[in-house]
């Protein structure tokens, strides 16, 4: 006893093992006797960020359902796991709700590195001792890792110090790291719910592309519903159907509806019509109507890109009291560039920017500083024609004028830049964003 | 991961035999594209062979090998729709990194073994019009390369499925050969057998070039990327099915072609482009100008997927980024081991004193030893309750999987018993 209690001590002087290590070493129980061996560990998944060990599952226990708690454990080194108790008093436990396990869930499988927003294969698992508690510290991903695991660590890093390109070690702390589970475990990401909290909706949107079928289903459901749309609205349009179809009926209409209307309509627009139909039918009936609306129209055209949601006035405003509407209904970023003038019939008959109604005296009528002479497309003008448009007179936006004079939306800047990207490829802007300020916060996360 | 979705074809759904038929059409590709780039410049040579050498005696194994080739690809694709991941996923997840890497290293071996098998068959099919090796080998490589890094992964796919048609060509150089019909429809059913050591070698070679461990890998990460879920997997089995027919059926003309030309004038080749020389003569010109268009697509076809595919999994599976979608940069190991396929095979297939034959031979050898892991542990999966819950095989399916799996094993291990020992015959 005491010679193994030294020899683990050697190991243990910082404290520090590897899953990979533990995996299929004896267990002892306090009378020195190997009567088994580790087959898997047992984490708490709960807020901590390094979560502790809970429990160890035995090889001999084939069914894999009989959990030794943690508190039965006196030693863990890499030697293997002493017990304090003798084989006969051990009281195996079911494995809870919020357990999962490392070997199971985890090794081998993919995580996402919420540092880098990418999805990542774990090779072996950082644990380190603290007092009496084991905790995961971190997930290694790197090559050295993998070159453990096979065993051939020590030739490569030799050859790689020879060349003068050290492996790198490739660690992410836990905190940084959202657990999707294998393929087997149904619980997954809403577990690691509050990690994704801070990720912006457009590195969710790259993520959900790199996401397997069912961890997409999982991250659309473990957010709420406007992130969710602003992660959606995002995306590819190959994810955007992909996921509507994967998600159920009723969460995948209210994603919908949360979304801009010409966007809930180009993904509608991407699904086969019975699909289609039934998420529309869910849909609460003013977004039902206006999504239809836009489904009417070619999708390459302006009003298959245009947006319903513009600001439009009538003529006999005062400035002051825009500027107390617009307080009110708050608009967006990409609909606030220009307020539009129409009469009692909804035809447009003027245009002002918000530079002329904030420079303008309080009570000057709308009339009075709005241009009559408006630049507008019609609903069916391609959207090459209307990028053109947007390009020459430089606007931040144009409306969408009907026949009648009926103005029935706007094409913005945004969608302008969506119409250059289908033409000429995402591949070609972006496709390595600079990292860097992401690189920086996976170091001062190294350091805590 | 790249990803393309069920193309949508709005409004044409009319009824419902109609909505059926367009869902199909919507679903169909990765069993047609699979077992299309099976009938590679490997397969190709080995029908060829089997014809010319044995006349119509090798045809009846046709029957057999598409049921064999169905139970298989529809066990990939199962497995690709109930789980939603690759095969060298599930293996390196259930399995752990040391049978995966195991695994992917004989894969890789054996995928450079097939990419050199392409490249050779495509300076073959040049060489039966007159195209120097040198000009059109760098020239199918960079068209391979610009399609990848160009097209995209539903472009791509268009492509391949206008290529699996270009297989037709094969069906008319078979009819061009002008065969006795009623002789080579017995010969399809009747089974035949002999022992001679060449006989066995040509069995063991056909079934071999038919089932390979590729393809189980292309399949299942195609019907994962295609987004095909349960929901619609009826049809990817309708599309597994049509594609092990339409493959055997171009397999079949191939030896009808050549059984029906060179075997009855008994003339000895040894590569598909002696097949195509020696066609000219018996079958005509346009006979073997089809044969030899076929071949060079074929190559083509498969040297587009096979690299890629190889380079994706290897990676998917060891956990490093993988992609056309990434830069060099942010993906390195793949775009190495993608480089190091196209570009080492076709510096070896153009190397004037190539050992080709020694090489073809190694790469046949790794895909024999690998083909018996793969088929088991596809067995394992999918029979593995918690992954497949209702969707794991039942008893009847199991056996004749079973079974098929021990046909193959027996029939790779002799093949690379044969190999390893050659029997003069």
């Amino acid at each position: 006893m005491n010679e193994r209690r030294r020899d683990a001590g050697s190991v243990q002087r910082d404290g520090m093992l590897y899953l990979s290590q533990i995996i299929g070493k004896p267990v002892f129980d306090s009378t020195g006797e190997a009567f088994d061996t580790v087959s898997d560990l047992v984490i708490y998944h709960g807020t901590e960020k390094f979560p502790k060990i809970t429990g160890v599952l035995l090889a001999g226990d084939r069914s894999r359902v009989a959990i030794i708690p943690w508190d039965a454990v006196a030693g863990f080194s890499e030697l293997g796991i002493r017990l304090r108790v003798e084989r006969r008093h051990l009281t195996p436990r079911p494995l809870q709700p919020d357990e999962i396990l490392l070997r199971d869930d985890i090794l081998d499988c993919q995580v996402v590195d919420i540092d880098d927003i990418k999805v990542v294969r774990v090779n072996d698992l950082e644990l380190r001792q603290i007092g009496n508690e084991v905790r995961v510290i971190g997930a290694d991903v790197g090559t050295r890792s993998l070159l453990r695991r096979l065993g051939l660590e020590p030739a490569v890093s030799r050859l790689a110090q020879l060349i003068g390109r050290p492996l790198q070690s490739g660690m992410i702390p836990w905190n940084l790291v959202a657990v999707l589970g294998g393929t087997m475990t149904p619980l997954k990401l809403s577990i690691s719910r509050g990690k994704l909290k801070d990720i912006h909706p457009a590195d969710l949107a790259d993520l959900l592309e790199e996401l397997d079928r069912d961890e997409r289903v999982e991250m659309m459901t473990a957010l709420t519903e406007e992130r969710a749309a602003d992660v959606l609205e995002e995306a590819e349009p190959e994810v955007q159907a992909a996921v509507i179809q994967e998600l159920p009926s009723e969460r995948a209409s209210d994603i919908l509806e949360e979304m801009a209307p010409e966007e809930a309509a180009d993904v509608l627009g991407g699904l086969p019509e019975e699909r289609a139909e039934e998420l529309i039918s869910l849909m609460g009936e003013e977004k039902a109507e206006e999504v239809s609306r836009l489904l009417q129209y070619p999708p390459e055209t302006a009003a298959g890109k245009m947006t319903t949601e513009f600001i439009a006035l009538p003529a006999t405003m005062t400035v002051e009291q825009v500027l107390d509407r617009l307080r009110e209904t708050k608009p967006d970023d990409e609909t606030i560039y220009y307020l539009y003038v129409v009469d009692g019939r909804n035809r447009l008959v003027g245009v002002l920017s918000i530079r002329s109604l904030v420079v303008s005296p309080p009570d000057t009528p709308v009339s009075h500083i709005m241009r009559s002479d408006v630049i507008s497309v019609r609903p069916d003008l391609g959207a090459e024609d209307v990028a053109a448009v947007l390009i020459k007179y430089d606007l931040l936006a144009v409306p969408v004028v009907e026949e009648s004079g009926r103005l029935v939306g706007i094409v913005t800047v945004d969608h302008l830049i969506d119409i250059l990207l289908e033409k000429y490829g995402p591949r070609k802007l972006g496709g390595g964003v600079d990292l860097s300020h992401r690189q920086a916060a996976r170091s001062a996360g190294e350091g805590t | 991961m790249s990803l393309f979705t069920l193309p949508v074809l709005r409004r044409a759904t009319r009824s419902a035999a109609m909505s059926r038929f367009v869902m199909f059409l919507a679903i169909m590709g990765p069993g047609i594209v699979t077992q299309n780039v099976d009938n590679d410049a490997g397969g190709i040579t080995t029908y060829s062979l089997a014809g010319a050498g044995f006349g119509y005696a090798l045809l009846w194994t046709l029957i057999p090998i598409t049921i064999a080739l169905y139970v298989v690809q529809e066990m990939a694709s199962r497995l690709g729709a109930v789980t939603g991941h690759g095969l060298a996923d599930l293996i390196r997840e259930r399995y752990g990194v040391q049978w995966t890497t195991l695994v992917m290293v004989a894969l890789l071996l054996a995928d450079f073994g097939n990419t050199m098998a392409e490249f050779s068959g495509l300076a073959a099919g040049g060489e039966i019009f007159g195209i120097s090796k040198y000009v059109l080998v760098p020239l199918g490589a960079l068209a391979v390369w610009v399609l990848v890094v160009k097209g995209t992964f539903r472009s791509v796919e268009r492509i391949f499925l206008i290529a699996s048609a270009f297989y037709i060509s094969y069906i008319i150089s078979g009819m061009l050969a002008h065969p006795d019909w009623g002789q080579v429809l017995r010969a399809s059913v009747t089974p035949s057998f002999s022992l001679k050591a060449g006989y066995l070698v040509m069995l063991v070679g056909v079934v071999g070039t038919t089932i390979a461990p590729w393809m189980q890998f292309y399949l299942q990460s195609a019907v994962v990327e295609k987004g095909i879920t349960v929901k619609e997997y009826g049809y990817t089995r309708t599309d597994v099915l049509v594609g092990s027919i339409m493959t055997d059926v171009v397999a079949w003309f191939i030896i009808v072609a050549c059984g029906a030309t060179i075997f009855v004038h008994h003339l000895h080749i040894e590569a598909a482009k002696d097949a195509a020389l020696a066609l000219r003569p018996l079958a005509g010109e346009y006979a073997a100008a089809l044969f030899g268009f076929g071949l060079i697509n074929a190559s083509l076809f498969s040297a587009s997927v096979l690299p890629l595919a190889t380079a994706h999994y290897v990676c998917e599976a060891l956990g490093f980024e993988a992609g056309v979608d990434r830069t060099i940069r942010q993906a390195p190991v793949f775009y190495g081991l993608y480089i190091a396929l196209i570009v080492g095979a076709c510096i070896v297939v153009l190397l004037p004193r190539a050992p080709l034959l020694q090489i073809l031979f190694l790469s046949q050898v790794a895909n024999g030893i690998l083909l018996p892991f793969i088929l088991v542990f596809m067995l394992l999966l999918i029979n593995n309750k918690r992954l497949m819950g209702a969707y794991a095989n039942s008893r009847v399916f199991n056996v004749i999987a079973w079974v098929t799996v021990a046909v193959m094993i027996v029939l790779t291990l002799a093949l690379v018993a044969t190999q390893l020992f050659p029997v003069s015959g």
